[in-house]
């Protein structure tokens, strides 16, 4: 039974079971602004996020911002060249203290400065330097230059990010305990990435959208299939959907299209001969293709509850793209532009209110493993 | 809104990211945003006609004596610059450069005024 928002249907937490008729997440975990405010915490503060690519800063010093809800961390190569993740904040008094800076176009910088005072700090985060002002106490007539102790490069360094990786790929976790490891989150994707030549690959294209839909209508969209015959009519075109394979493991499912002729190994990074599209939990995908030499990922990054970025990246072993590979790309973006039509219609319906939850079908498997996670996240 | 019907209507012209908009702050937003993440920048593709010339030779204090509010938007002041091919960053930096010597001040969030 459909259970409309009309005063009588009762509304449930998300059933383990698929075969329940409350398998889905209720509408308003979609359309409320407070669900947002408390998922900046209770998952994007919780689980591991995707940072970027660390092929994209190989030199000490080499930086990028990333911004996730409301913090934003500075990604840098230090001077042993281990990538580290620090607020983008100064001990000080809590400025921001480098520009916005994108994974695409990288910074460089021989120390971390905050331009309101300069306390400048060394990459791996520790206090380098305070201006003379902050040595002496000339100003201050009620204290002497012998009572100012100076500041311990040690204890007022900058706040860390725990870090992470898969590969090339850098992982970020804000809390101070976290629940899982990255290795626990990722489980078996990140061994299967892991025997893959990931950071051959260099970066060759990113794009950016702005939808009009909450973040996980867009992820949910992405972790089935049911819909690609009627909406994807270009994209299956070779694609055995009867044959693919829906997997589920924890916090990361995989959806694998078999191709109804074999493609050559040299067109895939990896040995099966299928398209393989990984999703982690909770905004993070890999997709492995079956027809091209070379990777993308996608960060479904929310904006609000009703608006997300996609942050599309490609990676091929040269970024000067072949013709082919351009209309790999191409092909590509017309279905993300087919997706931001069905998510951006499905939302429309949700915020009118009509519905109070969902019911999902017994191959959407994927998807409500997705839907769990999230209640599971909001009950923590 | 779609972009037939939205008063401003703007673009990334190296990803053809478009936004469609009726407050010019939200093309604004748009981006602060997508530059961040990209490096891009942003065009104006539509907005509604200012109803008043504007010098040949661009000038941003120009810009905001010409148009009727005050403080003026950021945006209804980016989208009158583009007359002059100014895209979004180009004229947030000139104001800021304005700001910064003294021309211009904002006495609210993302409005600008003459001193």
């Amino acid at each position: 039974m459909t259970r409309w928002n009309d005063g009588v249907a009762e509304l449930n937490a998300v059933s383990p079971d698929i075969t329940d008729e409350t398998n889905a997440l209720p509408a308003k975990y979609f359309t409320d602004p407070d669900v947002w405010e408390m998922e900046k915490e209770k998952v994007f503060g919780r689980y591991w996020i995707y940072a970027g690519h660390e092929n994209c800063i190989p030199d000490a010093g080499d930086y990028f911002t990333r911004t996730v809800g409301d913090k934003q961390v500075i990604v840098a190569r230090d001077d042993d060249g281990t990538v580290r993740a620090f607020y983008n904040v100064c001990a000080h008094r809590g400025s921001k203290m480098v520009e916005d800076t994108p994974m695409t176009d990288p910074g460089n910088m021989d120390r971390i400065q905050c331009p309101y005072h300069l306390w400048t700090y060394d990459l791996d985060g520790d206090l380098r330097s305070t201006p003379r002002s902050f040595e002496e106490a000339s100003l201050n007539p009620d204290l002497d230059d012998s009572d100012v102790s100076g500041l311990d490069p040690d204890e007022n360094g900058l706040l860390e990010v725990q870090t992470d990786s898969i590969g090339p790929l850098v992982f970020l976790n804000f809390a101070d305990d976290p629940p899982h490891t990255l290795d626990e989150q990722a489980g078996r994707m990140k061994t299967r990435l892991e025997s893959l030549p990931l950071e051959e690959y260099q970066h060759a294209r990113r794009y950016v959208s702005e939808v009009e839909c909450n973040w996980k209508t867009f992820g949910g969209n992405y972790s089935e299939c049911d819909h690609c015959q009627a909406n994807h009519q270009d994209w299956i075109t070779g694609i055995q959907l009867d044959e693919s394979e829906l997997e589920v493991n924890d916090y990361h499912w995989v959806l694998h299209y078999t191709h109804e002729e074999d493609i050559e190994d040299e067109l895939r990074i990896h040995d099966e001969h299928e398209a393989q599209f990984h999703y982690l939990w909770p905004n993070f995908t890999v997709n492995m293709y079956g027809t091209a030499d070379g990777y993308g990922t996608y960060i479904i990054d929310p904006i609000d509850e009703g608006r997300f970025q996609l942050i599309a990246d490609y990676y091929f072993a040269d970024p000067d793209l072949s013709a082919d590979e351009e209309e790999f790309i191409r092909t590509s973006r017309q279905l993300q532009e087919e997706d931001f039509e069905l998510v951006e219609r499905q939302y429309e319906g949700l915020t009118s209110g009509a519905l109070g939850q969902g019911q999902l079908g017994p191959n959407e498997h994927t998807l409500h493993r997705f839907h769990r996670l999230a209640q599971e996240a909001y009950n923590a | 809104m779609t972009a037939d019907d939205a008063p401003f209507v703007a673009c990334c012209p190296d990803c053809a990211e478009r936004t469609t908009a009726s407050d010019p702050n939200e093309v604004v937003a748009f981006y602060r945003r997508h530059h961040a993440v990209t490096g891009h920048d942003v065009t104006w593709e539509r907005m509604p006609s200012l109803g008043t010339n504007l010098p040949a030779d661009p000038d941003i204090d120009a810009v905001v004596a010409a148009l009727d509010d005050s403080p003026v938007a950021l945006g209804a002041v980016s989208a009158a610059a583009s007359e002059w091919g100014w895209t979004v960053g180009e004229t947030l930096d000139a104001v800021h450069d304005r700001r910064l010597t003294g021309a211009l001040w904002e006495p609210r969030d993302d409005h600008v005024a003459l001193v």
